[in-house]
């Protein structure tokens, strides 16, 4: 918002619907305000280095090509003038009408008390970047999250599998904008689909095989799953409840 | 409970006479009463808090509003030895078959309270992810509305269940508090019932995919029309 | 900026090596042959309903004997869907979803997200508001490490500081009750200011509040500090190095704890944070007993920055909300009385705010750790994208590092030392 363009010229334009508008925050190249970690990086990677935008007065965001993230985010680590030591967050951006999902990366420093913000653009038909989990064990659970919601695969990750939707969750990535707020199935087939389930979904594969038959759970529908309570050992593997009395 | 199989069955609208001294009837009414007695004033709730409803349980039952009062002194967290069943706070659907289990688990007799909005009808929530309202998993017997309710209020919740309590039948406890095996780990509701209380009821306006198609004013509700 | 490490009074368990590690105590040899029994690992379900879990999180262990070799954490059981509500929502309305995410400590929320969107907006609040802003901040730190040190002091086995602690939070829930109508979902802010000026007293209850929490921390502290159960329990247990917890994205009392001074008021100061007068306490060991202190010594800290933006209020007046209509509401007299304002009132509530395309990352440290919100607008009336960078979700992912090794008791310890919400988590 550095330009003389006023941040209310919207509300008399009034409001347009959102896959008319095109999303363009202001550029800011004046070397005044620029940051140190910016400049760096297009001395370093030169070609690489594909944008630079500045948002909210004094937040720096770099746009890297998602097939170089890896290499890049090392440098920015490793070297003694960055040290972003701290990866705050990884998330992804939708904003529909097939433009590209962006990853977001928010790293700090906490020597040098700098952040910057790192985006990879990715296709909607190439959904594929490489995993930085071996550079901060902090993006494990955040890149499963951004997996799960968004459907971006992250290659080389340790453990990718859904983490907040079940296992089986069959109606797509929630956080895409072609998915509907409600879901794509009916109430009642969401019910009846949460209630179905058998012991697969509540154990992965490894869980499974290490529990052994001898901790297997029945299924949970038909009248022998838990007629009056015979199968009391069971049932308490499965809600844990009394696993701590 | 030999004693009670002897007795007939009690005819709805019997003269007051039969209920004498004496008479069957007044035996089991008295037993009715110290039965139902013991029950309300030692009810042991299972605590099921979720998010922030499940704060103000523990608020109602810590030192200022202090729950045991009511007999509610034990805590169960086991549903094996629960009476009745809080479930405070959201329930989504990965949620909802362990709810199920723990409903199916608890022994007879069993009651639940719904409580907050997002228990009883999925509240704000109305999304792919949650219940919309988790009398569609299992029965409810008093829902306590609030985002989240007072702690006052969940006792009143309970002080219901303990007036429904004083209210039961022995005789009829076979009758009322039968299980069919069938039906353990299914949804209560069926489709249809499902369909009918999870669809927008304008508290989305601004989310639903049918938003135009139903009327959500208060002169479509009947019941609100004074003739 | 130096940090100062707050001494603390304690010292260690003289059974702790300087490395905050047991000691083993010279034991008489015993000459057993290997005990021939063919074992295997034990799996072992905990949650998703299971009073210790703090909500319904489920961990599944493997457990040679009582060791935890691997434990693998399941979340989701309580996915709302928050960040997806907020896109159908516009701005002044996601503030509603805020505090139920964590609702332990609801202001932060409420006013972490709201200073994300003025940032991206770029308005600048009045100096009132910004001192409320600050008050209910604190306030909540102290609300939700009350309600932490009364589960954790039951986690480890005592119950009594539970009810201590519950009476002070029934004081700040009143306090919230009386400013904002609710007891937990306060949804206190809105763009641009706060729902209301003041009630009258307000202050004087925060100060009362204030000066009446030191003794039920002393009580607490007498409890607890030099119980043999809770330093057995807690030192040495969960052990994590600075370098390790900065790794897993550890933020917050778990990574002060670890000795890393990190904290984003005096790292990435906002709201003036860096006029008030505190210290960022700093723990040696890394394991819970430090993180247990390190919350208890935050609490107090809480309390001198709260003093000093009691102090400052009178001298701050003026109006709470930016004099500008495109983004305040107009006065009920006004709107009643004129039609400029009605208008503009009119617009203000059936449209709601339009921000400028654009984004923004604001960091706050809430009582978990550092909060970041993530909002992006394409330049309607409603988020284009809102993410919530969730503290605990962050530290939960590092329980299997904490975990590993130690004995299936110590993971209630660990897990309530911690200080998860799994509203936040699961969102």
């Amino acid at each position: 918002m550095a330009d003389d363009k006023s941040s209310f010229d919207s509300v008399a334009e009034g409001p347009r619907p959102s896959s008319e508008v095109t999303v363009s925050p202001v550029k800011v190249d004046s070397p005044a305000r620029a940051h140190p970690s910016v400049t760096a990086l297009t001395d370093q990677f030169g070609e690489a280095i594909l944008r630079h935008e500045v948002v909210a007065t004094d937040q720096h965001i770099v746009f890297i090509p998602p097939d170089r993230n890896l290499e890049i985010l090392s440098w920015l680590r490793d070297d003694l003038d960055q040290q972003y030591d701290l990866l705050r967050d990884v998330t992804a951006v939708d904003y529909g009408g097939g433009r590209p999902l962006q990853v977001v990366y928010q790293l700090f420093s906490l020597f040098h008390k700098q952040a910057l913000r790192v985006k990879c653009e990715l296709p909607l038909d190439a959904l594929e970047i490489e995993s930085v989990c071996g550079l901060w064990m902090a993006a494990n659970w955040l890149e499963r999250e951004v997996y799960d919601l968004f459907g971006i695969t992250f290659k080389n990750h340790p453990d990718l599998r859904r983490i907040l939707m079940p296992p089986d969750y069959a109606e797509g990535h929630p956080l895409r904008k072609d998915f509907p707020l409600r879901g794509r199935f009916s109430r009642a087939e969401q019910t009846r689909r949460a209630l179905s389930q058998d012991l697969k979904h509540y154990y992965f594969d490894d869980e499974i095989e290490l529990g052994g038959e001898s901790q297997a759970l029945p299924p949970m529908d038909g009248p022998q799953a838990l007629p009056s309570g015979e199968n009391e050992a069971e049932a308490e593997v499965e809600t844990g409840v009394e696993a701590s009395e | 409970m030999g004693l009670i199989d002897k007795v007939p069955p009690r005819v709805v609208g019997e003269s007051p006479a039969l209920l004498g001294e004496g008479t069957p009837a007044f035996l089991t009414s008295k037993i009715d009463f110290l039965v139902n007695w013991s029950r309300r004033n030692s009810l042991w709730p299972m605590p099921l808090g979720t998010a922030c409803c499940g704060i103000e349980m523990m608020a109602a039952f810590a030192s200022d509003f202090d729950l045991a009062r009511f007999g509610m002194e034990r805590m169960s967290f086991s549903p094996r030895q629960a009476d009745v069943l809080i479930c405070a706070g959201r329930v989504t659907y990965k949620f909802a078959p362990v709810l199920r289990r723990i409903w199916d688990q608890m022994t007879q007799p069993k009651w639940c309270v719904s409580m907050g909005a997002c228990a009883s009808t999925g509240g704000v929530f109305d999304v792919y992810s949650m219940v919309q309202g988790i009398d569609t998993v299992i029965p409810v017997d008093v829902y306590v509305p609030g985002c989240p309710p007072r702690p006052e209020s969940l006792i009143y919740a309970l002080m219901m269940i303990q007036e429904k309590i004083r209210q039961e039948k022995l005789d009829q406890h076979a009758i009322l508090r039968a299980e069919d095996p069938a039906a353990v780990a299914k949804p209560r509701a069926d489709a249809e019932e499902i369909a009918s209380v999870s669809g927008p009821f304008g508290n989305s306006t601004q989310q639903n995919r049918v938003s135009g198609s139903v009327r959500t004013d208060a002169i479509s509700r009947p019941g609100d029309r004074i003739p | 900026m130096a940090q100062k490490t707050v001494e603390f009074t304690l010292g260690r368990n003289p059974e702790m090596g300087m490395d905050g590690r047991p000691v083993m105590g010279p034991l008489a040899p015993i000459d057993l042959p290997e005990p021939d029994i063919e074992s295997d690992n034990m799996l072992l379900n905990i949650g998703p309903q299971h009073p210790a879990t703090h909500g319904v999180l489920r961990l599944i262990c493997e457990l040679d004997g009582e060791t935890i070799v691997r434990c693998i954490p399941h979340i989701g059981y309580l996915h709302s869907s928050f960040e997806k509500l907020g896109e159908y929502r516009t701005w002044n309305q996601v503030v509603t979803l805020t505090d139920r995410m964590d609702y332990l400590a609801p202001l932060i929320y409420n006013c972490a997200y709201v200073m994300s969107v003025e940032a991206m907006m770029g308005i600048e609040v009045t100096e009132r508001c910004k001192l409320t802003r600050v008050i209910m901040m604190e306030m909540d730190r102290i609300f939700g490490h009350l309600l932490w040190l009364g589960t954790f002091a039951m986690d480890v086995g005592a119950f009594t500081p539970f009810l201590y602690t519950f009476e002070e939070r029934e004081k700040i829930y009143t306090l919230h009750e009386s400013y904002t109508g609710a007891r937990i979902t306060t949804s206190a802010t809105r763009v641009g200011g706060m729902m209301s000026e003041m009630p009258e007293g307000w202050d004087q209850g925060v100060r009362d509040f204030c000066n009446g929490l030191p003794r039920t921390l002393d009580e607490c502290d007498t409890l607890l500090n030099e119980n043999g159960l809770l330093l057995g329990r807690t030192q040495g247990i969960g052990v994590i190095s600075g370098e390790d917890a900065l790794n897993y994205g550890l933020t917050g009392p778990n990574l002060r704890g670890s000795g890393v001074p990190y904290d984003v008021r005096k790292d990435q100061p906002y709201y003036d944070y860096e006029s008030y007068d505190f210290e960022i306490p700093v723990g040696e060991y890394g394991d819970c007993h430090d993180r247990y202190l390190v919350r208890t010594e935050e609490m107090r800290q809480s309390l001198r920055i709260l003093h000093q933006a009691l102090d400052r209020l009178p001298k701050a007046e003026g109006p709470m909300d930016v004099p500008d209509p495109r983004i305040s509401l107009p006065a009920k007299t006004d709107a009643m009385n004129d039609m400029e304002s009605m208008i503009h009132h009119f617009k203000l509530v059936t449209d709601g705010i339009h921000a400028p395309a654009g984004e923004s990352y604001f960091p706050v440290e809430a009582s978990k750790g550092e909060l970041g919100m993530y909002v992006v607008s394409d330049g309607g009336t409603k988020p284009v994208r809102w993410r919530v960078r969730p503290p605990s979700f962050v530290n939960l992912a590092a329980l299997p590092k904490l975990l590993e090794g130690h004995l299936l008791a110590d993971l209630i310890t660990i897990n309530a030392s911690i200080d998860i919400v799994l509203g936040e988590i699961d969102r």
